[in-house]
């Protein structure tokens, strides 16, 4: 986990389901409210997890790149 | 000791099954169209299986075909459809892997989306028709229980005369087809029959080719077991009686799972409405955040319940269950829930115990 820009990246490329997603919870729960993380990850289950991810915990999620995401805490 | 294949997509076989598979092998070995004297038994014993098959289904006896290689069945009843060359073919997107992969072959496909509750677009259905499409649609999901609103969905297709599949491997005869629809598919799995077994329903009504090169005179390779055929329609009287029976006990033990599921574990999702117009009686899909599906299952097959998963790191799965991701579920921590007749009401309260403390403690392992 790196940190520029007062913004947390996350490489979890080459982690397999559900690894992304819990270091994602994980890097999120001690940041403080609209705070960002960039994650990496290449995982096909990551890309519709993520959403799922976002829909419950309340979190927003947006696709920057392939396989990246930008993902801002409630 | 839980019941063998009480909470698994797979049950055994019906006790109705295998009490006429063994005597079937002795009294009915012979070939249906042959001369001789264990031909005509065999003929007979046929007859009456495609009778007690049709009644059950619901279907006139001469829509019936037997085949012994039931995966087969709804690419070659879509294939045959008579606009199937040039047409449209159209599909919801939680059909099944194998019905989805002939849109390799038409001219074209269109993939209906379907909603957060698994209904398939009903809008975007109607803008995609045309009077030479064919259209396959299921009549409930294998994964989710889900059911589609036939009754809604059918005439849409038949109001302009296109060609309508329906895919009854995971509601068996427990829905009933709809006044509109061209052919269909009854895995006999699908009612705690025999695998190797399958029926192909052929509207009498609609037009309809066997797209394979056999012998042009059958509809279908009739290289079928004559037993699995005989005890697949003494499973089905067997488990439709017991479906009279058990159906609405089953449905409240689902309902039970989904009430205590989300109230005892946090962020999960549960697929459907659990509506009883909207799904299954005896199928639940549930995915849990932070949790592996593999980790899930094993943890769950030592306590002795075997499920199946959705979730793509459990077994040869690379990418995760599309139907869950048409959804829009969490497809990781994925297992579904197959309640067979037999299962008790305390096998279901045990599992309700044990899943908790199961999360509790793969979720701290994983460390989230």
């Amino acid at each position: 986990m790196e940190v520029n820009n007062n913004e947390v990246e996350l490489d979890c490329i080459g982690a397999l389901c559900p690894t992304p997603i819990i270091q994602l919870g994980k890097a999120i729960r001690d940041l403080p409210a609209g705070a960002t993380i960039v994650l990496k990850a290449d995982d096909p289950a990551t890309q519709s997890d993520i959403s799922a991810w976002a829909r419950m915990t309340g979190n927003s999620v947006a696709a920057i790149a392939m396989h990246t995401y930008r993902v801002t805490k409630r | 000791m839980v019941t063998a294949g009480a909470f698994d997509g797979e049950h055994p076989l019906h006790p109705a099954g295998a009490e006429v598979l063994r005597a079937a092998f002795e009294r009915g070995w012979a070939r249906p169209d042959g001369l001789s004297a264990a031909s005509a038994q065999s003929r007979h014993l046929l007859s009456s299986a495609r009778e007690e098959i049709a009644a059950g289904l619901g279907v006139r006896t001469d829509e019936i075909e037997f085949w012994g290689e039931p995966a087969l069945i709804s690419p070659v009843a879509i294939m045959g459809a008579s606009h199937f060359a040039h047409g449209t073919f159209i599909a919801g997107a939680t059909e099944r892997q194998e019905i989805l992969a002939v849109g390799a072959r038409a001219q074209s496909m269109a993939t209906i989306p379907v909603s957060e509750i698994g209904l398939i677009d009903r809008d975007l259905l109607l803008e995609a028709l045309e009077s030479d499409s064919t259209v396959a649609i299921q009549a409930a999901n294998i994964e989710t229980g889900v059911r589609q609103n036939l009754a809604d969905l059918a005439p849409l297709v038949g109001g302009l005369g296109a060609h309508l599949h329906l895919d009854f491997a995971a509601a068996g005869p427990l829905v009933k087809l709809p006044a509109y629809w061209s052919t269909a598919d009854f895995p006999a799995k699908s009612w705690d029959g025999p695998a190797g077994l399958g029926i192909m329903v052929i509207n009498a009504n609609q037009r309809w080719a066997n797209p394979l090169a056999i012998n042009t005179t059958h509809r279908a390779p009739e290289s079928f077991s004559l037993p699995l055929a005989l005890a697949a329609a003494a499973s089905l009287t067997g488990w439709l009686s017991d479906s009279a029976r058990e159906a609405e006990r089953i449905r409240s033990l689902i309902t039970l799972m989904r009430t205590v599921i989300k109230q005892t574990i946090v962020d999960v999702d549960i697929a459907g409405s659990g509506d009883a117009n909207q799904s299954l009686p005896h199928i639940l899909s549930i995915s849990i955040l932070n949790v592996s599906g593999e980790e899930l299952v094993a943890a769950l097959a030592r306590e002795g319940f075997a499920v199946a998963s959705g979730s793509a790191c459990v077994a040869t799965a690379i990418e995760p269950s599309h139907v869950l991701r048409a959804m829009g579920q969490l497809t990781h921590g994925n297992i579904r829930i197959s309640l067979m007749h037999a299962v008790a009401e305390s096998e279901v309260k045990k599992f309700l115990a044990l899943l908790p403390g199961i999360v509790d403690r793969l979720r701290m392992e994983a460390g989230s």
